[in-house]
């Protein structure tokens, strides 16, 4: 199958404008109000029109979503590293881990709060708390799933742990770390706009406002901003993994 | 042909989740507190059996209320003055029918001991303000004061950050968080919306346009019942405080004393009937509105309110 840019966008497109266009007739034949489903063409005209206040939210966003997941990465692979190193260690603080993954974080955002204090700091941790989880779970599972006959080879040389590390179970674990950070990158996201809604800034705040001035449509065009970061972050994880994985892994072979 | 199927099924669901109401159902936009104290007591003298209404409560915080009634999902709904004239501006048809607050019960409070007495002075100040994004009345007083060394935050229905934070001011209802403050051991100053002329009427009773079309009687009976359980509330609080109690166990009975007590001039009416609006206080509002950006043309005030006749 071929796969220039028209073959891998134009499915999605067509999907895209056709799902809009029965959205908009289906509302305008149903005279749907305003307050309670924003016709598509609401939206996107409050897209345009407020884009001097939804950029600027955009970018906040983004940043408080970008530190969340580098913190996410950096730690989550660190805590994989760690739990990997002993059956032990990894019964006794997994289950732990865990919790990152069913925390309501609409519940415990106030408190992030009352710990980090307004602004990009409690966004930030919002995003991480979120994230964090499908990274862990992820490279432990790469980490986990090392080929034993290469392990093997591995000790038959006497590699040390460190360069078994660092040569084979890292590069070994990368696909799976890549799609834990593919999931990571949409919850981020989510996170960072709950914590906004408590910590300020951002999307999250033009949401809140928007809902109490019953711009429904103005609500709908943050979502889709908020959307388009999800997209992005999630397209720059896609390339990152055929880059790094393209010459050897089967997963970003030639498809 | 495929729309007119995705159409019928999407209007399939939205009938679904809103159909016809058989009950009177009231949506209220918070749990229950002296706010609505007049409806309790009415429902606890029989106000609405009375007179033949199939009353039920229900609703309560985060409640998407005017979208409630503007779908019809329920009949009656507690909203405030301006989310009336902001839901009318984006084509819904809710019409106010009955103001509990004459005077908006809404203000800023802030630690007593910082000594100050305006609030120009306040927004002069430094420290946090924490409010809900969007209010109009925060964007009123952004206009007339701007905010100057105020960091704005959300505000997130709790008063620990304000109890925590000696440089901390905070939206309130006069009747409810500055009690609560005041008794857990912190002096507040409050400063109320409506002496910087925004005074909306609050805790309004909304219904749809179409229902005072087409049952004006139902409203008009529905709005009597109201207006004796107030009567009845503002002469002795504490039968209508007994029942709400169990239903909002943040608040204990001192709490629901105190509010009680704390709104009765703002309800309370020199002449004239509980409830009722006037023309030129909604005029005033749409203009208001209008000149902070939030609304287009306002309507004429006649069509934002009903006072229903018996």
């Amino acid at each position: 199958m071929s796969s220039g840019p028209l073959a891998r966008l134009g499915p999605p497109l067509v999907t895209f404008v056709a799902g809009v266009g029965l959205g908009e007739l289906a509302i305008r034949a149903l005279d749907v109000s305003p307050l309670i489903l924003p016709r598509p063409s609401a939206v996107l005209a409050a897209a345009l029109a407020e884009s001097a206040s939804l950029l600027p939210a955009l970018a906040a966003t983004a940043r408080a979503v970008l530190v969340g997941l580098a913190l996410s990465s950096t730690l989550g692979i660190a805590a994989a590293v760690a739990l990997a190193a002993s059956p032990w260690i990894q019964r006794a603080f997994y289950p732990y881990a865990i919790f990152f993954q069913i925390v309501p974080i609409v519940a415990i955002a106030p408190l992030l709060v009352i710990w980090f204090g307004y602004g990009s700091r409690a966004v930030v941790a919002a995003a991480f708390v979120v994230s964090v989880f499908p990274v862990i779970a992820n490279t432990l599972a790469g980490l986990r799933s090392v080929d034993p006959a290469l392990r093997d080879l591995f000790r038959l040389h006497r590699a040390s742990g460190l360069a078994a590390l660092w040569k084979l179970r890292l590069p070994w674990a990368l696909p799976y770390l890549l799609t834990g950070l593919r999931i990571a990158a949409g919850l981020a996201v989510i996170g960072a706009i709950v914590g906004e809604f408590v910590g300020g800034g951002g999307l999250g705040v033009i949401v809140l406002g928007a809902m109490r001035q019953q711009r429904t449509d103005l609500v709908f065009a943050a979502v889709a901003y908020a959307s388009g970061l999800g997209l992005a972050l999630f397209a720059a994880v896609g390339l990152a993994s055929r880059i790094a994985l393209r010459h050897w892994h089967a997963s970003e072979g030639d498809r | 042909m495929r729309w007119r199927i995705v159409s019928a099924l999407v209007g399939l669901a939205l009938a679904a989740c809103g159909g016809e109401e058989q009950k009177l159902e009231l949506a209220l936009n918070w749990k229950p507190e002296p706010e609505f104290g007049g409806i309790f007591e009415a429902e606890r003298i029989g106000a609405f059996a009375e007179r033949g209404l199939d009353f039920a409560r229900t609703g309560g915080p985060g409640a998407p209320v005017v979208q409630m009634v503007t779908a019809r999902q329920v009949a009656f709904g507690i909203a405030s003055a301006d989310e009336v004239v902001l839901a009318r501006d984006r084509g819904s048809d809710v019409v106010a029918v009955f103001a509990t607050y004459q005077t908006s019960p809404q203000g800023l409070m802030t630690r007593a001991s910082r000594g100050i007495e305006t609030l120009a002075e306040l927004f002069e100040s430094e420290g946090t303000l924490a409010v809900e994004p969007g209010l109009p009345y925060v964007k009123w007083l952004e206009q007339r004061y701007g905010f100057g060394r105020l960091q704005v935050v959300p505000y997130s229905y709790s008063i620990a950050p304000f109890l925590q934070d000696p440089k901390l001011t905070q939206q309130v209802f006069v009747t409810a968080e500055p009690i609560a403050a005041r008794r857990a051991g912190v002096e507040p100053r409050v400063f109320p919306i409506a002496d910087s002329g925004y005074d909306p009427y609050t805790a309004v009773v909304i219904t749809h346009g179409a229902r005072l079309r087409d049952d004006p009687g139902t409203v008009a009976a529905f709005v009597a019942a109201l207006r004796e359980g107030w009567r009845g509330y503002l002469d002795d609080p504490a039968p209508a405080n007994a029942r709400m109690a169990p239903l909002n166990p943040e608040m204990d009975a001192e709490a629901f004393r105190l509010a009680a007590e704390t709104q009765q001039p703002l309800i309370e009416v020199a002449d004239g009937a509980l409830g009722a609006m006037e023309p030129e206080r909604w005029a005033e509002l749409a203009r208001q509105l209008q000149t902070l950006g939030l609304i287009g043309e306002p309507e004429p005030a006649e069509r934002y309110f009903v006072n229903p006749e018996p």
